[in-house]
């Protein structure tokens, strides 16, 4: 019985980091209809920011989140109007080959700034191992899981009550249509690359505490594509889901069958699923995929 | 007339002696070739390579040079993607037209460069990637060294089921679904078999992999106490802080990589102490003395970069040079090969066992010294002498 609450516990870790990540693509998704082939990177660079800030100022782990986050937003800002800005208008395809191009950009720049040595980031967390029941955890790790509820809570209320939500669940449904009763879009597009930069911080700094920060660590972006896909594509919380689907399957075949079926499990649902709902567990029907 | 005829010819052969050499090779210089990691998430590995090489040449240098030539070193980024280091080599020989290759960057990368090292006979001294597809078939101007991560894996296990002797032991494998593991599993399988001990569990794991806790619960379920720890830098360090999340007591056995200092950093708070093979010395005073050198003959940010890589190619240069050395002043790709091929206890100066490549394989350097780390202070407590399994 421990083996399996072990295995589902430890799943719902990496499944929170799935998500969180994932939660980035689909914001970015469901406002501009491009996916953010950068979002991995996205997640690298900001977890390297904080932590050069964390060995610079010491902070601990809330602290450390209110710096972050606020300069993560800015660089999601600066990175929408330098580089995807330009490209309104031309088709969505150009726009992802940007993405593709900024993401090797922002590879370099992280290796050129912070070199190739992996770090131990604790982020201000404590070490020391902790038990919800008979279940060990590493605060990091507990402190992933409730950040992906946190996130998940923010996002479903962002959505659904504030007039910016609802102005960009407008874009999302009908970009002309939202223009023509004055709505910015490219306010709307700023604001989504923003909120999913700060997604991707919280994702970067919890994932480097519990996995180390390293220079491949953009890599969990396509690991965590998977997640979108099954939450379906404009679903920002059908991502979150399905990122802990995805992690808690993941952690069940490898611990009851094992030898590496792990990287292949989340797959096989995901195939599963699409078979079923070819629009993801959680998206809408009509969406145009790329 | 006849002997002026004579006289003038002796002339124009002793004037062309150093054009009719091989590529590389002037009255005052040999231009040697290195393919290495000098960009992306590998680079300290190709950082601590060409500083090894350049704290060689600048030695051998000081000396003398090779037979009063100067040791020139020019080195090519392959960012560790095998496509490229064949262009690498490719504008090494025909651009800067080298004699001889000592960095080769990683075993897909050595093998991928391999066609235009045989067909140019380029004398190429193989340190970084001591694999058994680099040696085996041997190619005839291929040289290598290091030991093989079998033994390095069976030299560990038998220092622990020797000398440290864990109660009723259970041996746990986990390691890459790849050939580096497969090298790895075939030394752990060697010591299962030999020692008659319980082998409680081998896991693969995709290369890339983060999260081993279901993995590292495998193995606890199956109450492994002696841990072939088959990850490595952040794999191996998560690997070991999920394990001390579980409470797991156990000796560890690791890979090499694990004894640079990023490594250490990343693993140590898991308060393993746990085990090394490594084909070069870590500490000592014949390290003390080759990092003297470092000092003399690198930057401090160099200094700073060096790791067990640069003493594998420290060695790599020296010992072909020696080979070069050896030919004189007629010094040609043919002959340095002859003298490679001959090379018996070629002294390391303690960096490693004395290179021998009189052997079949053309492989040397296989002792491996067993080291275990003190977790507390970071640092190493060498165990063994260098010993070949």
């Amino acid at each position: 019985m421990d083996f399996l609450l072990l295995l589902i516990s430890t799943g719902l870790v990496s499944g929170a980091a799935y998500g969180l990540i994932a939660m980035g693509f689909a914001l970015i998704f469901k406002s501009t209809g491009v996916v953010n082939f950068a979002q991995g990177e996205l997640v690298m660079l900001t977890a390297y920011i904080s932590f050069t800030i964390y060995s610079t100022f010491e902070l601990s782990f809330f602290p450390l989140m209110l710096v972050t986050i606020p300069i993560s937003m800015l660089i999601g800002l600066v990175l929408e109007r330098v580089f995807i800005r330009p490209m309104l208008g031309e088709p969505v395809f150009a726009i992802v080959m940007v993405t593709v191009g900024l993401a090797v950009i922002l590879r370099g720049i992280t290796i050129m700034i912070w070199g190739p040595d992996p770090f131990n980031f604790t982020a201000g967390l404590s070490t020391n191992v902790v038990y919800l029941g008979s279940i060990p955890f590493y605060p990091a790790q507990l402190y992933l899981i409730a950040a992906l509820g946190v996130m998940t809570l923010l996002g479903w209320a962002f959505l659904r009550f504030t007039r910016m939500g609802i102005a960009m669940r407008a874009v999302a449904a009908n970009e002309t249509a939202a223009l023509l009763v004055g709505i910015s879009v490219s306010r709307i597009h700023a604001v989504a690359w923003m909120l999913s930069a700060a997604i991707a911080s919280v994702a970067g700094v919890l994932f480097a505490a519990n996995y180390k920060l390293a220079p491949d660590l953009w890599f969990q972006g396509l690991k965590s594509f998977p997640a979108v896909i099954l939450g379906g594509m404009d679903s920002v919380i059908g991502s979150a889901m399905a990122g802990l689907i995805i992690g808690v399957i993941e952690n069940l075949f490898q611990g009851y069958i094992g030898q590496g079926l792990r990287e292949i499990s989340g797959f096989i649902v995901i195939i599963i699923v699409l078979m079923v709902r070819p629009y993801g567990l959680f998206g809408s029907k009509d969406i145009e995929r790329v | 007339m006849r002997n002026k005829l004579l006289a003038l010819t002796a002339c124009l052969l002793a004037s062309t002696a150093s054009y009719a050499a091989d590529p590389g090779v002037s009255d005052t210089e040999i231009k040697i070739g290195d393919v290495n990691i000098m960009t992306g998430p590998a680079s300290f590995i190709g950082r601590a390579v060409a500083v090894g090489s350049k704290i060689a040449a600048a030695e051998i240098n000081e000396a003398g040079g090779v037979n009063g030539r100067k040791i020139t070193i020019v080195t090519e980024d392959d960012g560790y993607i095998p496509a490229r280091s064949f262009q690498a080599l490719t504008k090494l020989i025909e651009v800067d037209e080298i004699f001889a290759l000592n960095g080769t960057s990683g075993t897909a990368n050595v093998l991928a460069m391999m066609p235009l090292i045989e067909e140019n006979n380029l004398p190429t001294v193989v340190t970084t990637a001591p694999n058994e597809l680099v040696y085996d078939p041997v190619r005839p101007s291929v040289f290598t060294i290091g030991g093989s991560y079998s033994d390095a894996f069976y030299g560990q296990l038998k220092y622990i089921h020797e000398n440290l002797e864990p109660e009723n032991p259970v041996y746990g494998l986990i390691r890459q679904d790849d050939d580096f593991g497969g090298a790895i599993e075939h030394g752990y399988e060697r010591a299962i078999e030999e020692f008659g001990v319980k082998d409680g569990l081998r896991v693969r794991f995709k290369k890339g992999t983060a999260n081993f806790a279901a993995e590292v619960a495998q193995m606890k379920q199956a109450g492994v106490n002696v841990l072939a720890n088959g990850g490595i830098i952040a794999g191996a360090a998560n690997i070991l802080g999920e394990a001390r999340k579980l409470s797991m007591d156990m000796q560890v056995a690791s890979v090499w990589s694990e004894d640079m200092p990023p490594s250490v950093n990343l693993s140590a708070p898991a308060g393993y102490d746990y085990l090394v093979a490594d084909y070069v010395a870590l500490n000592g005073p014949d390290y003390d003395r080759f990092m003297e050198k470092a000092r003399k003959y690198a930057s401090e940010e160099e200094v700073a970069a060096i790791n067990r890589y640069t003493l594998v190619t420290y060695v790599g240069l020296s010992a072909l040079a020696e080979a070069m050395k050896q030919c004189g002043q007629e010094l040609t790709r043919d002959c340095t090969i002859e003298k490679l091929r001959g090379l018996k206890n070629f002294d390391t100066q303690g960096v490693a066992a004395p290179i021998s490549f009189d052997n079949e394989q053309q492989l040397s350097g296989t002792a491996l010294a067993i080291y275990q780390l003190n977790a507390a202070d970071k640092s190493f407590k060498r165990l063994t002498d260098f010993t070949d399994y």
